[in-house]
């Protein structure tokens, strides 16, 4: 999908109101970015709440060395108290001894929780660099340099879509105990859909004029990739990135389920739920509040992903369906007839480069399509 | 094109070829096979070890251990090569019968809960795409992004609690209390208020008109026991089937093309005289006959369509063959709910009609229909499972498209036109949306073979997730080899044809030799 | 235009409540044409099992897993059984065994006469014959393994998961005259000598198999066969090794076999139905006419591997009879279940560590310091006092409970030393040293993840340094000297004593830590020759002793099993705790609800 475009006229007139100056007004691509990711209200108190828990559980149990706020590390067995309920009540607020309850040798769960949501977040943001970087450079290469490279590349690619992450990650959960081997081999798998989705972008941008206007400049093919090209792909990019970093802690939720995650004594959220999924019924506080984090988390970074679709693809602007019929019925409101033909340019760009070359592949819209299924279902 | 074919196809087979040694080498270095015999203080342990060491050749260092799998492997693969060899499993079956008998499992499986999905997903990401920015669309993305949030153990674990044992438990005494009724009443009236939207007067009466049916309907049900001995009858066919009459022709003709609307409505009359006539004919019926009599109502909906002509018999045709096929879809559920309560009785089911586990209840006997009732009340929970967790995807991606296509010149251009908002819609932005979404399915659907590891798991379905994991557990390579040889050659068969899928759907993309 | 917008909306709206709904106006009343199913009279009882049955033949090495047990138990009668209370009790019905002599020990075995084959033809000598054949190993002459086991010279015919130890005492058996006796003679007394011998396959199906005529072929061709001598290997006998490969995986089957006289049954069910990985439908056995006849017109066994799954299989009365992995909260969830019995009881497996013999723990001084941190009492109220708040620690290396022997065993081995963590007394036998020790454990299972914890905690306040060795691939890690100390659990067959040198013999093939104790060696060379049940305990009293006495390792607690039966079914009414668990009194099952 062409993201950004080289200026915002590009973005397609709102009927009603064809002179807001907002629209027009010369404002530099990251702040129209900015300007209207903020006014996602759904992102916006998605990345509240993310970075919440964030904060929640770094502050809390430490960060390696550091030493957090609350009493209990998640290796602590204290005495079981009350039968390890949990203790946490909201009125009048009070965390308690134990306000998540404890598992059944002692250990505090929400310290446990919060080291499972730090493990999580980890796995995610390692498996979400990995596999933007490894997708990002083969993508990219394949898409600028084209021929013999992008012939060999794609297949490369090809052959790692088809390997199960399940078969990556037993040889990861029989070989090492670290959660960065797990999070490495997870993203050294789902790289795949990044590197389609970035090489479709860059088929479409390498053909643009401003990419001749640098070559004939002067500028070398690694300056032409990373300061002119790259940028213009980071929408997608980004947009990619978010939802490979949401589905690698489902990933990793299923992996803990087949025993083949996180390993105790460290735990993910999804090793807590996996392993305390018989309490269900009888101790559910156990499943529940790692459970929570888990959706909690998952949720937000979708919303987040969503909104900076939203905010990196101007054609998704709101096009306002029922305005355009109303209009319609009364024309004395509705201004021009035809749209100028400059501002309609940008949509088939992508589907129409699909022609352009020899290889087929998915439209690069489509590459966001990260395997969220093959390793969850 | 064969020229690009060919070459693809010799691209795929190097693919496969790559793709199979590096799985091997991950799935022989994963583990000790004779770990569980080591650990074991078993007497005869030496003979075991050897006898497994003998079946998988341990004494040959895996990188050429892969070459006796693919000599073996070969012979699948290649016609006329001989019998196809895909080594045994650490308990002395043939992987070949191993597959034989996960892979329908795993279809049946996954083909309804993809099916639905893509249908269900497909259409709320279109309503959500026309009401961009709506309460319902964000009512519609934060329950999608929900479920497929949930893990899936976690949802498996949940409709079993409620969906079964509830569901069966509820069946005993299948009576509604009026508490319930209320409630379910208003939140469906709430559901339909967000969906049909408008102006405050209509919302309301949405909400009353909504309310009022749910109320009506669940007290009827609850006070006829329906649950236990459910019912169509001719009537509610008959109703149903004129409003999905007006229902398609709305969609597809718009209500004003009468001559549309009157072939629908005739192929219900035809389907109401059918009711009657076909119920001997479904008395023995077999899977061969239901499919034959879908394919006539098809028939009989294009016929009728054909000839009452008009300036448009293609919508005509349309919108009576859809008729036909629901009034058909109809009489068969009528035909099942006949069959409910000699099933609910069957001292195997023990009137807890609803399965968690398992895709049959073992020794079951009866006809096609008791057959048919219980594979439904095993794939039942399974299917809502799949169809919760894989709905997101599906959704985000028709709106995408949608909103794309609804943005582009030629659907302004259709408008200006002065095209019925319908026709733009159905016509014009739908059609090209769901171009991209074609290569979507087409490589979701290679996908599916290789099975949903978890679901088959907590559903106790053998199909090939269950093979693959068990083998991958037992560090026992040949089925997990089998496993990935089905999957990675429909993974590629169908990337393939997604490409070409495409090519085919949108001329602009040429494919070039 | 507008008013038929809404009309259409409207006419949507109610067909798509109508169909959401699917109600009905008109409740016709047809009666149903579906034919409901045969009246049954003994009723039919659905079992959950864990794994999928895959061989009608349990005994060979590569069959002989729980499930294929199961259902060869309930397939199969046999001179005697395992019961509730782990004695082992005669089948008179079906055949006698008789001591004749104890020096030699001879004994003989007589299959009544009248018991057959459900194809009709008698169970007599051709079929026990079979049986000693594979029993004890009598013709391999396989030898000189490698590192992988395979023997590199001579032959290995048929493959057995039993031990051969017994058996292979004996010379071909004296066949009775009336043709359905067999007489056994040890060349030296065998304290198991009473559940080493049993019936197996019927002997005409397998030389049949194997390229014989029959039963009677097969006797003559091991009549005179010699004994196998891995020093001394001989060419491969052809026939025999064709006999031996068709017992050894020609019974292996996931489905029904076309053939049925690879599922013949001499017990009360026989198979009707396999669907691969999913059932097992066993009918009653009309053939059958011993004392232990069925009850039920039919047992189903599916698989079910998720537990929270055959939870709720029970809850939703799928199934009727479960035998969960137990933990706390299964339990209690199904203690919370109406219409169900929930029995509990100590399974025969124990969980313990040991301490290799070797490395830092050369130094007996450190063994000692290392075990006095160990909190076993600790370890036990966070794994097992939830399921079984009387279980107590278990305090012999050789001894349950529930056996004899074990009061006296613990009140004299030593155990008493390491009741409670001794943290200074640790600290004194350390003089100041802080050893590293690696403790090797299954990351995958919880209850040892959790003994690691609470041992790592207790012994680093002592001064260790502990190594955390969990690894998922612990089983092929044993006795490769790579740890220092192990966590695992052993299973005791409950029966028999045989089972004791294979673990502390001195370089027994389960000794995994170098153990070695000559005084010991000497008794439990005693142990396996003594056939006095009484002598066989203090033999086994002394050596739980010295295995204290070395410091070898301390064993924690008996892990508990737990099943649960829905009320309809009668006749479970414990916890059997040896592998057939609930099954060892199939023949007892019925239902009550007519």
């Amino acid at each position: 999908m062409t993201a950004i475009l080289e200026n915002t006229a590009d973005v397609p007139p709102n009927p009603t109101t064809p002179e807001n100056p907002e629209d027009v007004k010369g404002l530099s691509q990251g702040r129209i970015v900015l300007k209207r990711f903020f006014g996602h209200t759904g992102a916006v108190v998605s990345i509240v709440v993310l970075l919440s828990v964030l904060v929640l559980a770094i502050s809390a149990i430490g960060l390696g060395p550091i030493p957090g706020w609350w009493k209990y590390s998640y290796l602590q067995t204290p005495p079981l108290v009350n039968g390890g309920k949990p203790t946490l009540q909201v009125f009048p607020f009070s965390l308690g001894e134990h306000p998540f309850g404890q598992d059944r040798v002692g250990r505090d769960l929400f310290a446990m929780t919060m080291r499972g949501t730090q493990i999580s977040m980890f796995i995610m943001v390692l498996v979400g660099a990995i596999a933007a970087l490894v997708g990002v450079l083969i993508g990219s290469s394949a898409g600028f340099f084209r021929g013999k490279t992008e012939a060999v590349l794609m297949r490369f690619t090809d052959m790692i879509i088809i390997i199960p992450a399940l078969i990556a990650a037993a040889v990861v959960a029989n070989s090492a105990k670290s959660v960065i081997a797990l999070a490495l081999f997870l993203g050294l798998v789902s790289w795949t859909g990044m590197a389609r989705l970035v090489r479709g972008d860059f088929l479409t941008l390498r053909e643009r004029e401003f990419v001749d206007a640098a070559r004939l400049a002067g500028a070398s093919n690694s300056r032409i990739i990373f300061k002119h090209i790259l940028p213009n792909a980071v929408g997608v990019i980004t947009v990619n990135t978010t939802l490979l970093m949401s589905a690698a802690i489902l990933t990793e939720t299923a992996l803990s389920y087949v025993g083949l995650g996180v390993k105790s004594p460290d735990v993910s959220l999804g090793s807590l739920i996996s392993a305390n999924q018989a309490a269900f019924a009888t101790r559910p506080w156990l499943f529940w509040w790692p459970g929570i984090f888990i959706v909690v988390i998952c949720l937000t970074i979708n919303f987040i992903g969503d909104g900076l679709r939203d905010a990196f693809d101007p054609r998704q602007k709101k096009f306002a369906l029922r305005r355009v019929k109303e209009t319609r019925d009364r024309p004395d409101l509705y201004p021009g007839s035809k749209a100028p033909d400059h501002l309609t340019t940008g949509g088939s760009t992508t589907i129409a480069a699909g022609g352009l070359y020899e290889s087929l592949d998915r439209p690069a819209d489509m590459g966001e399509d990260n395997d969220d299924g093959e390793g969850r279902r | 094109m064969t020229t690009y074919i060919l070459r693809r196809l010799l691209a795929s087979l190097l693919i496969l070829l790559g793709a199979s040694f590096i799985v091997y080498m991950l799935i022989a270095y994963s583990g000790d096979p004779l770990a569980e015999i080591r650990s074991s203080n078993s007497p005869s342990k030496a003979d075991q070890m050897a006898r497994r060491t003998e079946l998988l050749h341990l004494d040959v260092p895996p990188a050429l251990r892969y070459f006796i799998w693919l000599s073996g492997a070969v012979k699948c693969v290649v016609p006329f090569a001989g019998q196809c060899d895909l080594g045994v499993t650490l308990q002395n079956q043939p992987v070949t019968a191993a597959l034989a008998n996960a892979i329908p499992t795993t279809l049946q499986l996954v083909t309804t809960a993809a099916l639905l999905a893509i249908l269900l997903g497909v259409t709320i990401g279109v309503i959500t795409a026309l009401r961009q920015y709506s309460t319902l669309d964000y009512s519609v993305t934060f329950i999608t992004f929900l479920f497929f949030s949930l893990p899936v153990f976690w949802v498996a674990v949940l409709l079993k609690e409620f969906g079964a044992i509830g569901f069966n438990d509820f069946l005993r005494d299948p009576f509604i209390a009026n508490s319930t009724i209320l409630v379910i009443s208003l939140i469906v009236g709430a559901v339909w208020t967000v969906i049909i939207a408008g102006t405050l007067k209509r919302r309301l009466l949405t909400f009353g008109v909504a309310f009022l049916v749910t109320v009506l309907v669940l007290y009827y049900l609850s006070v006829t026991r329906w649950f236990t001995t459910p019912q169509l009858g001719v009537v509610i066919v008959a109703v149903t089937g004129i409003a999905a009459a007006y229902g398609f022709t709305v969609l597809f003709a718009g209500l004003q093309n009468r001559r549309a609307l009157y072939s629908a409505l005739i192929t219900v009359g035809i389907g109401l005289v059918m009711y009657f006539a076909i119920q001997p004919l479904l008395a023995n019926a077999n899977l061969w006959i239901i499919i034959g009599l879908g394919i006539l109502a098809i028939g009989v909906g294009l016929l009728v369509g054909y000839l009452m002509g008009g300036y448009d018999r293609g919508q005509s045709m349309k919108a009576a063959a859809l008729t036909s096929f629901a009034v058909a879809f109809l009489i068969l559920l009528d035909r099942y709910m006949q069959a409910w309560p000699a099933y609910m009785s069957n001292p195997r089911i023990r009137n807890r009609p609803i399965a968690t586990i398992g895709a049959e209840t073992p020794g079951l006997e009866g006809d096609f229909w008791i057959q048919g009732l219980d594979k439904y009340t095993h794939l039942i929970l399974p299917t809502i499972a799949l169809i919760l967790i894989s709905l997101a995807s599906y959704t985000r991606y028709s709106r995408a498209s949608m909103l794309e296509v609804m943005g582009q010149d030629y659907v302004r251009t259709a408008r200006a036109k002065g095209l019925s908002e319908r026709v733009v819609v159905t016509r014009h932005a739908f059609r090209n949306a769901m171009i991209p979404l074609a290569t979507i399915v087409a490589i979701d659907i290679g996908g599916l073979i290789g099975g949903a590891v978890i679901t088959e798991n907590v559903f106790s379905f053998k199909g090939m997730g269950q093979l693959f994991l068990t083998g991958l557990h037992n560090i026992d390579p040949n089925p997990v080899m089998g496993v990935f040889l089905v999957t990675g050659i429909t993974a590629v068969t169908f990337n393939l044809l997604a490409d070409l899928t495409y090519s085919a759907l949108d001329p602009r993309v040429r494919v070039k030799a | 235009m507008k008013i038929r917008r809404i009309s259409a909306a409207a006419a949507v709206l109610a067909a798509g409540a109508l169909v959401l709904t699917a109600c009905s106006n008109t409740p016709t009343d047809t009666a149903s044409p579906s034919e409901s199913a045969a009246a049954t009279t003994g009723g039919n009882i659905v079992v959950a099992e864990t794994n999928e049955f895959f061989s009608f033949n349990s005994s060979t090495a590569n069959g002989n897993t729980d499930i294929n047990s199961k259902i060869s138990l309930a397939t199969n009668s046999n001179f005697y059984y395992i019961d509730g209370d782990l004695k082992v009790q005669r089948d008179e019905s079906f055949g006698t065994i008789e001591k004749t002599s104890d020096d030699p020990l001879t004994v003989t075995y007589t299959v009544n006469e009248g018991e057959t084959w459900s194809d009709g033809e008698p169970i007599d000598a051709d079929d026990l014959i079979l049986a000693w054949a594979v029993y004890s190993g009598f013709y391999d002459d396989g030898g000189n393994p490698d590192e992988e086991g395979n023997p590199t010279t001579g032959t290995s015919y048929f493959s057995y998961a039993g031990s051969t130890e017994g058996l292979s005492l004996t010379e071909f058996p004296e066949i009775g005259e009336d043709g359905r006796s067999i007489t056994l003679t040890y060349s030296k007394p065998f304290s198991d000598w009473e559940v080493s011998f049993g019936l197996d396959r019927p002997a005409h199906v397998v030389a049949k198999g194997g390229g014989l005529a029959d039963g009677q072929a097969l006797i003559d061709l091991l009549k005179d066969k010699p004994r196998g001598d891995a020093a001394a290997p001989v060419a491969t006998d052809t026939a025999l090794k064709a006999v031996a490969d068709f017992y050894n995986t020609g019974f292996d089957s996931r489905t029904l076999p076309s053939d049925p006289s690879l599922y013949l049954s001499s017990g009360p069910y026989i198979v009707s139905d396999v669907v691969e990985g999913q059932s097992v439908t066993m009918v009653a056995n009309d053939k059958y006419e011993g004392d232990f006849g069925p009850k039920l017109d039919e047992i189903t066994v599916r698989t079910i591997a998720d537990p929270s799954a055959m939870v709720q299989a029970l809850q939703n009365g799928e199934v009727d009879v479960i035998s969960p992995q137990a933990n706390a909260d299964t339990l209690a969830a199904l203690e919370g279940l109406d219409g169900v019995d929930v029995h509990k009881g100590n399974q025969l497996a124990y969980d313990h560590i040991d301490l290799n013999f070797s490395g830092v723990f050369a130094d007996q001084n450190v063994r000692k310091a290392f075990l006095k941190t160990i909190p076993r009492q600790a370890i036990l109220d966070a794994i097992i006092t939830p399921l079984d708040p009387e279980a107590k620690v278990l305090d012999s290396q050789l001894f349950v409970p529930a056996q004899d022997g074990y009061a006296d065993a613990i009140a004299n081995n030593g155990s008493s030393d390491f009741a409670e963590p001794d943290i200074a007394g640790a600290k004194e036998l350390l003089a100041g040293a802080t050893p590293t020790i690696r403790i090797l454990y299954n990351v995958n299972n919880p209850n040892r993840v959790d003994a690691f914890t609470l041992i790592q905690q207790s012994a680093t306040e002592a001064g260790f340094i502990i190594d955390d060795q969990g690894d998922a691939k612990w089983g092929s890690r044993l006795g490769d000297g790579s740890y220092d100390a192990s966590i695992f659990g052993w299973i005791n067959s409950g029966v028999g004593v045989s089972g004791v040198p294979q673990i502390f013999g001195t370089g027994a093939a389960s000794n995994f830590n170098g153990f070695t104790d000559p005084s010991a060696d000497e008794l439990m060379g005693e142990l396996i020759t003594t056939t006095d049940v009484d002598e066989q305990t203090s033999l086994q009293q002394e050596i739980d002793a010295k295995i204290f006495a070395a410091d070898y390792g301390l064993p924690f607690f008996q892990s508990v099993g737990v099943d649960a039966v829905a009320e309809r079914v009668e006749g479970i009414d414990a916890y059997n705790p040896n592998q057939n668990g609930v099954w060892w009194n199939v023949w007892n099952w019925s239902v009550n609800d007519g």
